[in-house]
């Protein structure tokens, strides 16, 4: 059952698509993105989980994390021309009880208009700044 | 005065001859020369950031990075440098941004004169781009790749 327009997702943003000034628009591009649940789990320990489970050090950090609200990422879709149903949907897996995927293909242009929408949080700590 | 050196002692072990290299080519090893004028390119169109990026995404993003990232497309590369040769960039505070896309392309993002967002990600087919202002997205193969640069720059 898909997530309800009330909930806000994030995104880990790491240094292949940060490079401290803009964010990739690849971020958003492609079909069933990876996104995490806030409503699962809290942003605070979102830091730990990418931190061990997406970034890659040496070369791969974890630099960002970006956030929206579902309903507001599905009226960005609608407003697209043609309009996307966009959709997220759970998909738990081991290491994140809160992971899910937006299934639908999002293009260059769309993710684009996503981009601005987002809000991008800073590490809570200053280790790597 | 007494001079005081140390016994000549034959090596532990030698080269076979066809394993030997001539002097003046072991000493000092220099990349090819369009390896040089792509460093240059890279300095004097993305600054010293964009350098640092597109070395890294070279030499340390090996194959599986990330989630299911692959390694950098030389062929994607090739793209990339192509269009940067012919590409102009409008005087801005910042220069372009470079990253590195899941599936092993690079990506170019800057903003036009009227700050629209410019993209455009080089596979290893060609590349992919978008321009805000008009709205458009596309894609063109390598043949096409002078003719982008020249209409993403004017």
């Amino acid at each position: 059952m898909p997530l309800a327009q009330t909930e806000d997702i994030v995104r880990a943003v790491c240094t292949d698509k940060w490079d401290g000034e803009r964010v990739s628009p690849s971020l958003f591009v492609g079909e069933n993105i990876s996104v995490s649940r806030l409503a699962v789990v809290p942003l605070a320990d979102h830091w730990d989980l990418f931190r061990q489970y997406v970034q890659k050090p040496p070369e791969r950090w974890l630099e960002r994390i970006a956030q929206i609200n579902v309903g507001r990422l599905q009226n960005i879709g609608r407003s697209q021309n043609p309009a996307v149903a966009l959709t997220v949907e759970p998909k738990p897996v081991d290491w994140n009880m809160g992971h899910a995927e937006i299934p639908q293909k999002i293009t260059r242009g769309l993710a684009s208009k996503i981009l601005p929408e987002l809000t991008l949080h800073r590490p809570p700590t200053r280790d790597r700044e | 005065m007494t001079t005081l050196s140390l016994p000549t002692k034959s090596p532990a072990y030698t080269l076979e001859e066809g394993l030997r290299e001539p002097a003046a080519a072991s000493s000092v090893r220099r990349g090819a020369p369009d390896e040089w004028a792509r460093e240059e390119l890279l300095l004097r169109k993305l600054g010293p950031k964009g350098w640092g990026r597109v070395y890294q995404f070279r030499n340390y993003y090996e194959s599986g990075w990330g989630d299911k990232g692959r390694v950098l497309s030389p062929r994607a590369l090739d793209a990339f440098f192509r269009f940067l040769e012919e590409a102009t960039f409008p005087a801005a505070k910042s220069t372009p941004s470079v990253f590195l896309t899941d599936r092993g392309g690079i990506e170019l993002c800057w903003e036009d004169r009227n700050g629209k967002s410019m993209q455009v990600e080089f596979t290893g087919t060609g590349a992919e781009f978008y321009k805000a202002a008009t709205d458009e997205e596309g894609s063109v193969a390598f043949d096409g790749l002078g003719q982008l640069s020249h209409r993403l720059s004017a």
